[in-house]
């Protein structure tokens, strides 16, 4: 008896935001702009071959608005009292493909996929993933992860603590992070610029002919995992890190370590048609096969 | 983008008027053209520099002003410090841009001459401005964020103020060392543009 009081006290004092559920769909062009708010729980946008934006979920009760048409569109959760706290909803939002989004978080994750068109996305501590070959991205987490899967045009990653991941990038990315990691996989860039304060970097692919790859790190450790054919300009230099390479035959793929401290390192090798440039301050940097 | 259309698109950046599209490809012009990237750096130098600069670079628009403009602006008015600081955070975004293409001039192969004019501590002074502008900016929006992202904020400046100090005390015993110079700007960049992601979160929230 003595519980049930002090449960029914509880739930007196935090009264629970009544869910509702949502189905909304309004004309638009292929190409409007898009803005979503949705500072808690989840949203998911998924690209479509329809000229039509529809949207699915659960929603706090009365907190969910939507308006516009054509060129343009908003729609979002927002607490109808006003009150601080972040209301969480999941939001299923189909849009055109080739649509420019706007897209706020606080702790919400936020993934999108099936996107051809710009993405701009910013977040607290929320996770942002996208897939798809977007023309832009642009996204900021400050301790939220950042995964970008796919072959964009450009992409802009700024994270904070949280790992920053990349798989099959093409294109022009830069993306910095202070204590999270940067991980790169089945990547051919033609410009990219990785920059940690702390945090390890992992560059696993190719760069593209005439293409640039740029690493600036305080003492994170950069390992980039390159074919040996790569024809590139290389500058490697840690102020007061080791720096290994093995990308020539003769290491075997066992790496040749030669600690480098202090000087910078720079080679040619094939016609040195790329330039991969490494700069650390203590973090060790690892040139090796993939 | 031209170097025409990087000009033109100058002021729309610092203002902080360009879509995230036209803002990549400025940013994206200044990381991979030397002329613009040189033309940025002496705008930001004091007008001794310019004379001794050839004229084939003449700076095409100077843009350092309109950073001070846009500081003097807020300092103005105290009042509306509270209101979202997109002059300042105009003004940050444009000194990382600066610098980044400082960077990206020292980072080419050649760049011994270009090198030699680093002033690491002019960029210092400038970075350190800002910083504590922004600073106090995030002091003004503090109670609007919530504990966990002020202890993700401190957690990271921490971490970066690390960093900054100990590639300025090995800077001082190796001033000559243009690789510790940009490791200098580097961490000043990274702490300048997290304060202000910061302040914008704080004003947004």
């Amino acid at each position: 008896m003595r519980a049930l009081v002090l449960l029914a006290a509880l739930l007196a004092a935090t009264p629970l935001a009544a869910q509702e559920k949502i189905d909304r769909r309004i004309a638009i062009a292929s190409d409007a702009s898009i803005r979503i708010w949705n500072l808690a729980g989840i949203t998911r946008i998924i690209g479509w071959d329809r000229d039509s934006l529809a949207v699915t979920g659960t929603v706090p009760s009365g907190a969910f608005y939507m308006g516009g048409s054509g060129r343009g569109a908003k729609l979002g959760v927002e607490r109808p009292d006003g009150g601080k706290a972040d209301l969480p909803a999941t939001l299923e939002i189909r849009v055109p493909r080739n649509v420019r989004l706007w897209v706020k978080s606080a702790s919400a994750s936020v993934e999108a996929s099936g996107l051809t068109g710009e993405l701009e996305c910013s977040s607290v501590d929320g996770s942002i993933r996208v897939e798809g070959s977007l023309r832009l991205v642009v996204a900021e987490s400050m301790e939220g992860n950042l995964s970008v899967y796919g072959p964009m045009g450009v992409v802009r990653l700024k994270g904070g603590g949280g790992t920053i991941t990349l798989r099959g990038a093409r294109g022009d990315v830069l993306a910095t992070t202070v204590g999270g990691a940067i991980l790169a996989t089945d990547a051919a860039l033609t410009r990219a610029h990785l920059e940690t304060v702390s945090g390890p970097v992992a560059y696993d692919g190719t760069v593209a002919p005439r293409g640039t790859l740029a690493v600036t790190t305080h003492s994170g450790d950069v390992t980039l995992r390159l074919p040996t054919e790569i024809s590139a300009e290389f500058e490697l230099s840690s102020f007061d890190g080791a720096i290994l390479y093995g990308l020539s035959a003769k290491g075997k793929g066992k790496g040749e370590p030669s600690p480098q401290m202090g000087k910078p390192m720079s080679f040619t090798t094939g016609g040195g048609d790329a330039r991969v440039t490494v700069r650390s301050f203590k973090g060790e940097i690892r040139v090796l096969k993939p | 983008m031209t170097c025409r259309d990087f000009e033109a698109r100058a002021d729309g950046y610092a203002e902080g008027r360009l879509s995230p599209r036209e803002a990549a490809a400025f940013e994206a012009h200044l990381d991979r053209c030397a002329v613009c990237a040189a033309a940025l750096e002496r705008a930001a130098e004091p007008p001794r520099g310019l004379a001794a600069l050839p004229r084939a670079i003449e700076p095409a628009s100077d843009l350092w002003p309109a950073i001070h403009g846009r500081l003097a602006l807020v300092r103005e008015r105290p009042g509306r410090l509270a209101v979202p600081r997109w002059g300042l955070a105009a003004a940050a975004l444009l000194l990382i841009a600066l610098s980044s293409g400082v960077t990206a001039v020292l980072l080419r192969p050649a760049p011994r001459a270009v090198s030699a004019r680093l002033d690491v501590s002019a960029l210092e002074a400038q970075y350190a401005a800002v910083s504590e502008d922004l600073t106090g900016a995030l002091e003004k929006v503090r109670s609007r964020l919530q504990p966990e992202t002020i202890a993700t904020i401190e957690r990271n400046l921490r971490i970066i103020d690390t960093a900054l100090d100990e590639t300025r005390r090995a800077l001082a015993k190796d001033p000559g060392n243009p690789a510790l110079g940009q490791m200098v700007v580097a961490a000043w960049r990274q702490k300048v543009d997290l304060l202000r992601r910061a302040t914008t979160l704080g004003a947004e929230s």
